[in-house]
């Protein structure tokens, strides 16, 4: 067997990548997943002021500002050793549940419905969302299109402005609620809590009652066994917004359950000569290479990962649900990659009932929402779960607030080792010496990774043409044999 | 169109990514150059389907954003419209849909979308480094943008 070595200049820029190596015998033998890194942020957030880090961060992401808004926002209030009053948390909570509802929403519908509604050998012209609903129906898109602008207009209510709201503040938020945008809220709220349900309803009828897709979601293909990570509250419940970070072995047990402040205690970086990005491991297991098991260190952080991490819901219809989801494929904890999709629908539903809750809660048009700090700022981590994964932003200060060194691991970072095993498991399985590389082939291994939503950081480019991600598959002579990219 | 056509001017781009910004920096200038009541300017951060609701209502757009084509050499400037869009359509995006379909899509749903549709697209040299300013080749462009912008819309 040909010892391939890869190339660091192979590496691309500006999209993702993977890579495929074939054996002399047509099997494969190494899979490499890339994801383009963004540079020099440590160097870009020296100097700057602390406060500004809501907004600076919420800008790096097109499509999760929310989550970097959020993440940062909690990191000053440890940086400025600050508690926001009751109202403020509340708040939040409301604010990102919200913005979770449009974010799940989004990718499921986008993601993995087209997957699933037209089939992954269907053409890929009519694998996308106008397929779906030429098959669904357009009502349910339309549906979709309504969900998102609702709870968009939830988060221009409370960030007081449409684009790169201003919300987040070191001791609370900038904005409240009054009685006449709580009982919007509380309207919208209701009609999101019917959607999720009606999504879920959806999977059902389209995936679950479909022998052929319940096996592939049930395939050893689509399978690791490794720790899953995930935010949880006091009652080890899944919680978005605030909380420890609870991480579980693949036998479901509690491995360790840390608070914001300890997660350099937890979590260390591996270096592979093949990608620019550091591959974060558990370390008091230790990295093992890219394998499954209770022996290595390799984590997912993901939808799934947080049903795993968690004992439960903490809103009734969530939770009948997420009780559903593990009697159905056996109990927990579910390892099965592509059962994520449906674990997203889980957290769209709590969110949404959550969104509700809060809602109504009577704190929730209370004015009292800022505690304002006092003390010398110096060090903070904050930590919330973004829809791809746990986000984390670390600053380090001058008594005067000026950032002197800021880290962040962002979702999809958390994930980077799964994804590389994800591909090469279900690669190995599909691409079989003499079998024809199709595209329907090659959609099943994309399938692998669709799960996790990877974020290649902010990508606002619209113009037409590519996916940010290809796949190249290489025999053993290092020479392309197939190519795609959408 | 004419003299009332609802016009938006959208800039888009990341501001912390060096050349990825160049769209909003275009879109900067061009407010101190339009004044017209029917044209609406605005700068943008977000991606994919969320653009729908940013189009929305009106008869034209005008979008203004950074590319990297293979081979391309940075600070040069394209401009695409919906004839060019329809034949290089594409689909399933890793994260979120393409321009082209999320446009079908919302005229699948009956929004009321732009008829008219043009891009003014700059070749950018680095779209990956934390960096408030754009690389000198792609600030070169940015006049020249401006320009043609403001040639597009006379056209009307």
């Amino acid at each position: 067997m040909k010892k391939i070595t890869i190339d660091p200049i192979t590496r691309l820029e500006g999209h993702g990548k993977i890579e495929i190596f074939l054996n002399d015998a047509g099997e494969v033998e190494n899979t490499y997943f890339q994801i383009p890194e963004l540079r020099g942020f440590e160097k870009f957030a020296e100097g700057r002021l602390a406060e500004d880090m809501p907004q600076i961060t919420q800008r790096i992401c097109g499509v999760c500002p929310e989550a970097h808004h959020m993440a940062a926002a909690k990191c000053l209030d440890d940086v400025f050793h600050v508690d926001p009053p009751s109202a403020a948390k509340k708040l939040r909570e409301l604010f990102y549940s919200s913005f979770y509802v449009t974010d799940h929403t989004t990718h499921f519908y986008i993601l993995a419905g087209p997957d699933f509604v037209m089939g992954p050998e269907a053409p890929v012209a009519e694998r996308n969302i106008l397929g779906v609903i030429a098959k669904v129906g357009l009502e349910l898109g339309g549906a979709v299109i309504k969900t998102r602008m609702q709870n968009h207009r939830i988060i221009q209510m409370l960030g007081g402005r449409a684009i790169h709201p201003v919300f987040g503040l070191p001791g609370g938020v900038s904005k409240g609620l009054n009685e006449d945008e709580r009982k919007e809220v509380e309207q919208i709220a209701k009609e999101s809590v019917e959607f999720a349900k009606l999504s879920l309803k959806v999977f059902d009828d389209i995936v679950l009652k479909n022998k052929e897709y319940l096996d592939m979601v049930l395939s050893d293909a689509y399978t690791h066994h490794t720790y899953y990570m995930g935010l949880v509250d006091e009652k080890n419940r899944v919680n978005f917004y605030d909380g420890k970070v609870r991480v579980v072995d693949p036998n479901g047990k509690e491995f360790v359950k840390y608070s914001p402040k300890e997660y350099l205690d937890n979590v260390a970086e591996h270096v592979e000569p093949w990608t620019y990005v550091k591959i974060p491991y558990l370390k008091k297991v230790g990295w093992k290479g890219f394998v499954d098991g209770k022996d290595s260190g390799v984590f997912r952080s993901t939808p799934l990962s947080r049903l795993n991490a968690a004992d439960g819901m903490a809103t009734p219809l969530a939770q009948a649900e997420y009780e559903r989801f593990y009697s159905t494929l056996g109990g927990k904890p579910v390892h099965q990659t592509l059962a994520t999709h449906w674990a997203r629908l889980v957290e769209l539903l709590y969110a949404a009932e959550r969104l509700l809750e809060l809602s109504k809660d009577p704190e929730i048009t209370s004015p009292n929402i800022r505690t304002i700090p006092t003390a010398k700022p110096d060090e903070g981590v904050g930590i919330v779960e973004a829809p791809r994964g746990t986000l984390t932003h670390h600053y380090i200060t001058d008594e005067n607030g000026i950032i002197k060194k800021a880290n962040l691991i962002v979702a999809t970072v958390n994930n980077v080792a799964a994804i590389s095993m994800s591909v090469k498991k279900a690669a190995q399985s599909l691409i079989k010496p003499g079998k024809k590389i199709t595209e329907g082939l090659l959609n099943r291994i994309e399938m692998a990774w669709r799960p996790y939503d990877p974020c290649f950081g902010c990508a606002t480019h619209t113009l037409p043409g590519q996916a940010p991600m290809e796949v190249v598959i290489y025999n053993s002579h290092g020479e392309i044999v197939e190519r795609l990219h959408h | 169109m004419d003299e009332k056509t609802k016009t938006l001017i959208l800039g888009m781009g990341n501001p912390l990514l060096c050349d990825d910004g160049v769209g909003l920096r275009v879109v900067a200038k061009l407010k101190d150059r339009i004044e017209k009541p029917e044209v609406t300017i605005m700068e943008t951060g977000i991606a994919g389907l969320a653009l729908l609701d940013l189009l929305v209502g009106y008869d034209r757009a005008i979008v203004i954003d950074a590319i990297q084509t293979v081979g391309g050499k940075a600070g040069h400037i394209y401009r695409l419209d919906t004839q060019a869009f329809d034949a290089a359509r594409h689909t399933v995006s890793p994260h979120d849909i393409d321009f082209t379909t999320a446009l079908e899509f919302g005229k699948k749903l009956g929004l009321s979308l732009p008829q008219q549709i043009v891009i003014f697209a700059i070749e950018a040299s680095d779209v990956r480094t934390f960096k408030e300013e754009c690389t000198p080749e792609v600030q070169k462009a940015i006049p020249t943008c401006v320009e043609m912008v403001l040639l597009e819309l006379k056209k009307g």
